[in-house]
């Protein structure tokens, strides 16, 4: 049940940005915006110190009252970034794995595609089904 | 099996084409189309091959991934020899690389033989490309059907 | 995380003089004594006041040696103002309170001097509680009346001026010498009460803590005062509250007097006792005191440094500050890398401890609504530590939440929380973050709380933000790629509010800059509809204040690039026009120079070179200095409504150009519109085209294009050569309409002449030339081009080199003109025709000739009547004329006409291009010339064709009849002149016969002829041209259509003859006497004789030549000629000769004569004629017999002319 999915390129500019809600889409860019601050900040941490997290999955990156932004980063430098509402308790660790792992294999696809100039904006079907689906919940 | 079979076809009627092509428009040996045929499904399926797999750590972390995943996905074995200077330049070694080995061993073809290398060549230099490591692959074939890929990091 | 269920402990409504957050605050300062520096308003200036601030800062810290005798490092904090709230707080953190007070006056009356003095003893009043001492420092002169009031308790330092206070550092460090002090008694004062500390410091401190302390006071936070009342201090678990607080004081006040190493034992041990009570406040207290001991151990030296003063001379750091950043100035710098631990210190915390401890004070600070300020400054402090050690995920982490925390704040203070957010954010390196923090403070500004709005503020802010958002303002940095893409949604959104802030600001051109910015960097990124709003805005906004392409200089000294508009209109396919083709110029062909024998190179060394370096951005072709030079432009308008462009200029250097602007209005989505942009070039060099300039939708941009993506050269670069004369030429042909057509919008100027002649016919076109621009034309060639080669042009057209050449030079405005001869130049003499049989030469039609002669002198007689049906003479019948025309056709003269095969009959048209080239002024000088054409296109018509020719002999020997067959070849009445009167009237294509008589072609002009010489072909061609020549100058033919009353001449030149008739054209070289019986025959006399009579016929035949002939033989023949022209000359039985009628003559030398005699008797009468003639036979030596033709030399063959006519009569 994610309320933003965004997938941000290697130089970070955005490649896809969906919102559940339409309205508050602004300020959604600006919450992924900001995250992408920490984002690097981690990924950067990671290069520095021989940690044991080598996953690809950040964690939580960031949390106010209302959002959680949860981040990812592929091998190949690309970000994705979920934000769920705060009040969504139910949500486990695992499932918020989920998500991520569903959307890096509709990524991979898109990219695997021929057509698609990788640095472009996405605009395949396929993947914005997936995508809606993941924000609805759907397994 | 079938597939192994499938894509050294698809290769040799790659080459063969592009050859054609260029021969029609009297550019000599233009490969450059080739090598960008590599490049882009180097970039693609890397994509793919490294989704399930933790970070790497360094640079050369990532050449050895090229060594071990990325030659047995495609052509079915490891590389056999991995040099380097730890600074930016990768020598990899493959006795007998797929390509190169339905050819006689001897020295009839080896002036044809770059044709069939530049396809990888251009695999590599995909794969590392979206790995975030700009280099420049070259290959070299003395003895056939062994072919060394020289990967020069450039770092700006 | 800040927990939302713990408002314990406090009351719902909070103090209300709530003192604000010092975010300048770092964890040093715990251990810091305060000093509040007060500036007395009045006399002194700020900038004095500046200077002693700085003196006294200097003194940040000082060495005390205690009683122990151990060096304690005092460090002191000033202030310039303090609220008395913090006080309060004192009890909590003794860091807070102030205990010194500085006040810094000037004086220069007592009054002043009071004034001083009454303010300083306020203030200490203000801050009684926790002053210790105070000095004020007065400037002014030295004055023995004015002393300081006598309620003035506190030590005046007097000083003359701000420049000589030199032991003002000393005065400093002594006053904080007896604060410290003061703060050491206390400290010893409390240290009893510390059983840890008893136990330690017995030894020393016995006699001074010997005040024990039976009750501990139980120190108290401000809003915990309310709640004293009732507290029951005896209990147990206040008891040890009121230990642990204690405590915990002890510890601050041990760091502030310069001994941490004790204050983290205390902190330690107050933690124990107060984390047992829960008592919570207290406790984050000691956590965070437990935390400065620990930074101030960990990280010695790491003090306030002295600031830096951020000057405009200091180079800004690359990239990412802008000049006039707010933020703390004299924080320590750097990252800290943690320091070896010390090993005397086995207490304080590791850097990671450090961390935690924070979190755990400020968490427990949370739990109270009203400790907001300190939970609002711990977080800053952790957070700074936390960037020092260099971990910015858990500085982030305290930062996070701190706009959360509940403080009432004003607006101004929480734009200063924002901002100090920022600078920490941007320490961290979270950029878009700081941005962020930055934006919101900027909306701070200009909220509906604030009662103050500054717009001005918000849009300097606003212009901070822009750069976290990878956004520059200069549209040339983008459009080269310089810059990552950052977010353009984001991107758009922070451009409109930088829009509305500036335009609220009241900066209108910084709206209308930054709207045009917005529109030409974001185009591609905006849906069609966000297209259209924020062009209408851009409007709207530019009809306020118009925007230009220069730099807007703020006054925070920050400088906003232009920004061009060139997406609207979109421009593509800039190409430069060469010159019209009547304006360009060409470079005059060099004379000839001497370069060697060498006259032709086919390599010219570097020029492969050159080739390759050829660049497409240099034109091929050159402008002129003076012109006007036009180039070319696509326009696209991707707007859906009409788009106005005017003022559309080129934009050029290097040479000094003038731009004529042009305005064009775009339809709504519409394509390539072509656009013309003209200028004209004052200069000569070469001109660069760097751009264009546009006006659109209110704002003035200058388009580069080197800046535009799709332009495939950056610039243009194109010669301009000196200025050339402008010439204008008009033709008074009034015929052709196509006189010289406007030359302002003529891209082609045509200059025609056309005329219709006939054959033969002159007239004569006058060119006017006219001077229409500013240079002297000095230089003006006329040369003619056309498929006729040139000696036939010149028959055709003439003109006058010299006429012209008198007229130059040619000034400005002023004409010339001259003359063109046109001659209607054709051939008269027809070709052959087609159905001629090709026989050999008939000389026996000569015969024939003389025999029509009669008749033809009778009808010659006749002509002064207009004969209409000439054609018709009984004489010249059908046959005659085949048998002439054959005869011409036979000659071998054909090959002497034109070669090309051509119906003279036809009209004929000539074109012919006149080319003027035309220089002057500094063009010429330069080698260049313009080239002006007329073309002429001269249609002949035929006028009279002559079809066949004879020649014949006419009365007298010096003349003979030229016969001409004259057709009249238009479709009018023609009259022909020919000879000396003699006029015949044709009707349309009707054909008469004319005969002419000629002299006879002198001996004089044939030297060569007769000779006993071989004669060459060409020699031979040479004679018969002589004569040839002698006929067609002595006959003129004039013809005159009396209708339209044009007129003519025709020439006969390169009429061909053949030898016959060139026999009767030449003048005879022999002349005949004949004399019979004795007497002289005239010619024409009437001679008679009887019939039977013998008549002695005596011929004498002299040579006229200069050379001797040879082989003549003469001949006499005697024949009867009937009416119907036929002679007859077989008359043997009418007459008998007695005597050789025919002679051979071997030799006639030459002036010289023979006589020779016969007899003759006539049997019949009747009209006879004697025909006498010699011929020679070849000038051959006289061994080959007569008849021997091997010789092909032509015979020649004389007659006389006329016949001797003799009637004879009956007995």
């Amino acid at each position: 049940m994610a309320v933003c999915i965004a997938v941000i390129g290697k130089e970070n500019s955005p490649k896809y940005v969906a919102c559940l809600h339409s309205e508050n889409e602004l300020q959604f860019h600006y919450k992924v915006h900001t995250a992408l601050d920490v984002v690097e900040e981690k990924l950067s941490l990671a290069g520095k110190s021989n940690c044991d997290v080598r996953e690809l999955y950040l964690g939580l990156l960031h949390s106010t009252e209302e959002h959680k932004i949860f981040g990812y980063v592929t091998n190949t430098k690309i970000k994705f970034i979920v934000i769920v509402e705060a009040a969504n308790t139910t949500l486990r660790d695992n499932e918020v794995r989920t998500m991520f792992r569903r959307l890096h294999a509709a990524y991979t696809d898109v990219v695997c595609n021929p057509f698609y100039i990788p640095g472009d904006h996405i605009v395949s079907k396929k993947f914005e089904n997936v995508v809606k689906s993941i924000m609805s919940g759907n397994s | 099996m079938a597939d192994e079979a499938l894509y050294e076809f698809l290769h040799s009627e790659l080459v063969g084409y592009v050859t054609e092509k260029s021969a029609k428009e009297n550019k000599k040996d233009d490969l450059s189309a080739l090598e960008y045929m590599g490049f882009s499904s180097g970039y693609r399926i890397i994509e793919r091959l490294t989704k399930e797999r933790p970070r790497f750590n360094d640079e050369l972390d990532t050449v050895k991934f090229i060594c071990t995943d990325l030659w047995s996905t495609i052509y079915k074995k490891q590389i056999d020899n991995l040099r380097t200077n730890h600074q930016g330049v990768y020598v990899l070694h493959d006795c007998a690389f797929r390509f190169l080995s339905k050819l006689s061993s001897g020295r009839q073809y080896l002036e044809s033989a770059p044709k069939y290398v530049a396809f990888t060549c251009g695999l590599i230099r995909g794969a590392l490309a979206n790995l975030g490591i700009k280099c420049l692959v070259t290959a070299e074939v003395q003895n056939m059907p062994g072919c060394k890929f020289h990967i020069q990091v450039q770092r700006s | 995380m800040r927990s939302s269920v713990s408002y314990i402990l406090s009351s719902p409504a909070p103090d209300t003089r709530m003192s604000h957050p010092d975010y300048d605050q770092i964890a040093q300062d715990h251990a810091s004594i305060l000093i509040l520096v007060h500036h007395q308003e009045g006399l002194l200036k700020p900038k004095s006041f500046t200077k002693v601030w700085d003196k006294i800062r200097r003194v940040n810290h000082t060495k005390v040696t205690d009683s122990a005798g151990v060096t304690r490092q005092v460090y002191i904090r000033y202030v310039k103002d303090y609220p008395v709230e913090s006080n309060d707080w004192g009890e909590f953190q003794t860091h807070r309170r102030l205990l010194g007070l500085i006040s810094v006056g000037q004086y220069e009356s007592q009054t002043d001097l009071n004034e001083i003095c009454r303010f300083h003893e306020s203030l200490k009043v203000r801050y009684t509680t926790t002053l210790y001492d105070s000095r004020c420092i007065l400037f002014g002169k030295e004055n023995e009346e004015l002393q300081t009031p006598s309620n003035f308790k506190s030590l005046p330092l007097w000083y003359s001026d701000v420049e000589s206070c030199s032991d003002l550092e000393s005065q400093v460090s002594e006053l904080l010498n007896s604060l410290f002090w003061v703060l050491e008694s206390k400290r010893q004062l409390f240290s009893g009460v510390s059983p840890l500390f008893s136990r330690m410091h017995r030894s020393h401190s016995q006699e001074r803590s010997r005040e024990k302390l039976d009750r501990v006071p139980l120190l108290l936070a401000p809003f915990e005062r309310k709640d004293i009342v009732g507290l029951d201090l005896e209990s147990r678990t206040n008891k040890k509250k009121c230990m642990g607080r204690m405590i915990k004081h002890l510890g601050d006040l041990s760091l502030q007097a310069g001994v941490p190493h004790e204050a983290l034992q205390h902190y330690i041990s107050a933690l124990d006792t107060l984390r047992s009570v829960n008592d919570w406040l207290w406790l984050g207290g000691a956590a965070e005191g437990l935390c400065s001991a620990s930074v101030i151990v960990l990280y010695p030296g790491r003090w306030r440094t002295f600031p830096i003063q951020r000057n405009a001379s200091l180079p800004p750091s690359p990239g990412k500050r802008r000049p006039g950043l707010i933020g703390p100035s004299s924080l320590p710098l750097g990252s800290l890398t943690p320091v070896p631990i010390v090993e005397d210190a086995p207490k304080a915390l590791s850097p990671e401890g450090i961390l935690r401890r924070y979190q755990e004070a400020i968490q427990n600070y949370a739990k109270y609504q009203s400790a907001g300020m300190i939970e609002t400054e711990a977080c800053f402090k952790a957070a700074q530590i936390a960037i020092q050690q260099g971990c910015p995920l858990q500085a982030a982490s305290f930062l996070k939440n701190v706009v959360l925390i509940n403080l009432t704040l004003t607006e101004q203070e929480k734009i200063q929380r924002f901002l100090s957010l920022s600078e920490l954010y941007t320490q961290m390196g979270f950029h878009r973050k700081a941005s962020l923090c930055r934006r919101l403070a900027a909306t701070r500004h200009v909220s509906d709380q604030n009662r103050q709005p500054d717009w001005t503020q918000c849009y300097n802010l606003m212009l901070q933000a822009l750069d976290g958002h990878r956004l520059s303002l200069d549209p040339t940095e983008r459009a080269t790629g310089g810059i990552a893409e950052g977010w353009p949604a984001l991107q758009i959104h922070l451009l409109q509010q930088l829009v509305v802030a500036a335009r609220r600001m009241g900066h209108s051109a910084l709206a209308t800059r930054h709207m045009t910015f917005l529109l030409q960097t974001m185009w591609h990124h905006l849906n069609p509809k966000e297209q259209r709003e924020l062009t209408k805005q851009l409007q709207k906004l530019a009809s306020e204040c118009e925007g230009a392409p220069v730099p807007l200089v703020l006054d925070s000294r920050a400088v906003i690039p232009p920004a061009n508009l060139t997406n609207i209109p979109l421009a593509k396919n800039f190409r430069l026009q060469d010159l019209p083709l009547h304006l360009r110029p060409q470079k005059i062909q060099k004379l000839k120079e001497d370069m060697g024998p060498f006259l032709y190179t086919p390599i010219s060394f570097g020029s492969l070179d050159r080739k390759s370096t050829k660049s497409l951005s240099r034109m091929d072709y050159v402008w002129v200095e003076g012109d006007m030079c036009e180039v070319l432009l696509d326009l696209y308008n991707p707007l859906p409504f009409e788009l106005k462009v005017s003022n559309m200029r080129l934009l050029a250097s290097e040479v000094v150009f003038e731009s004529i602007p042009s305005s064009i209005v775009l339809p709504p989505d519409s394509g390539p519109n072509t656009v013309v942009l003209a200028g004209v070039p004052k200069e000569v060099g070469e001109l660069e085209i760097q751009g264009y300039s546009t006006h659109t939708l209110g704002v003035k941009s200058n388009c580069q294009l080197r800046h535009m993506r799709h332009m495939p050269q950056p610039s243009f670069t194109v010669e301009v050569v000196p200025a050339l004369p402008h010439m204008e030429m008009s033709t008074n042909d009034q015929k052709n309409n196509n006189l010289q057509l406007p030359p302002v919008d003529a891209s082609v100027s045509i200059t025609t002449i056309s005329k219709s002649l006939y054959a033969g016919e002159s007239t004569e076109c006058q060119v006017t030339i006219l001077n229409s621009g500013s240079q002297p034309i000095e230089l003006l060639e006329i040369s003619a081009q056309c498929v006729l080669d040139p000696s036939q042009l010149k028959q055709v057209l003439q003109w006058s080199a010299d006429n012209i050449q008198a007229q130059l030079p040619l000034h400005p405005g002023a004409s010339a003109s001259f003359t063109l001869y046109l001659h209607g130049h054709a051939e008269y003499i027809a070709p052959p025709r087609s159905d001629v049989n090709d026989g050999g030469s008939q000389p026996s039609s000569l015969l024939s000739g003389p025999s029509s002669l009669p008749s033809r002198l009778s009808s010659l007689a006749s002509t002064p009547q207009p004969s209409r049906h000439a054609h018709h003479n009984e004489l010249s019948s059908g046959s005659f004329r085949s048998q002439i025309s054959s005869r011409s056709g036979s000659s071998i003269g054909s090959s002497r006409l034109n070669p090309k095969i051509y119906d003279p009959s036809a009209p004929k048209v000539i074109d012919c291009q006149l080319k003027l080239r035309y220089s002057g002024g500094p063009g010429l000088e330069a080698g260049y010339c313009r080239v002006k054409s007329i073309s002429l296109s001269l249609e002949i018509l035929p006028s009279i064709l002559i079809t066949s020719w004879d020649v014949l002999p006419a009365e007298t020997s010096s003349q003979f009849y030229l016969v001409l067959d004259v057709t009249n070849k238009t479709l009018g009445e023609l009259e022909l002149f020919y000879a000396d009167g003699k006029v015949m009237l044709l009707e349309g294509n009707e054909e008469c016969r004319i005969a002419v008589p000629v002299e006879r072609c002198p001996l004089s002009k044939l030297s060569k002829l007769y000779q006993n010489i071989e004669l060459t072909d060409v020699e031979k061609a040479e004679l018969d041209s002589v004569c040839s020549d002698h006929v067609a100058s002595l006959v003129d033919l004039k013809w005159v259509l009396p209708v339209s009353n044009r007129s003519g001449k025709a020439s006969l030149r390169g009429l061909p003859l053949t030898s016959d008739m060139l026999d009767i054209v030449r003048m005879s070289p022999l002349q005949w006497e004949v004399l019979l019986n004795k007497e002289i025959a005239k010619p024409l006399s009437e001679l008679t004789c009887v019939a039977g009579q013998c008549l002695q016929l005596g011929v004498t035949v002299q040579n006229y030549l200069d050379w001797p002939l040879h082989n003549v033989a003469l001949s006499l023949k005697f024949f009867q000629e009937y009416q119907s022209g036929i002679r007859n000359y077989r008359l043997d039985s009418q007459l008998a000769v007695a005597g050789a009628p025919n002679v051979l003559i071997t030799q006639l030398d030459d002036q010289s004569s023979v006589y020779h005699e016969c007899n003759v008797v006539f049997f019949m009468p009747g009209l006879y004629k004697i025909d006498i003639q010699c011929s020679s036979v070849g000038n051959c030596s006289g061994a080959h017999p007569p008849g021997d033709a091997t010789e092909s030399t032509p015979a020649h063959t004389w007659k006389l002319i006329p016949p001797i006519e003799l009637t004879v009569t009956d007995p």
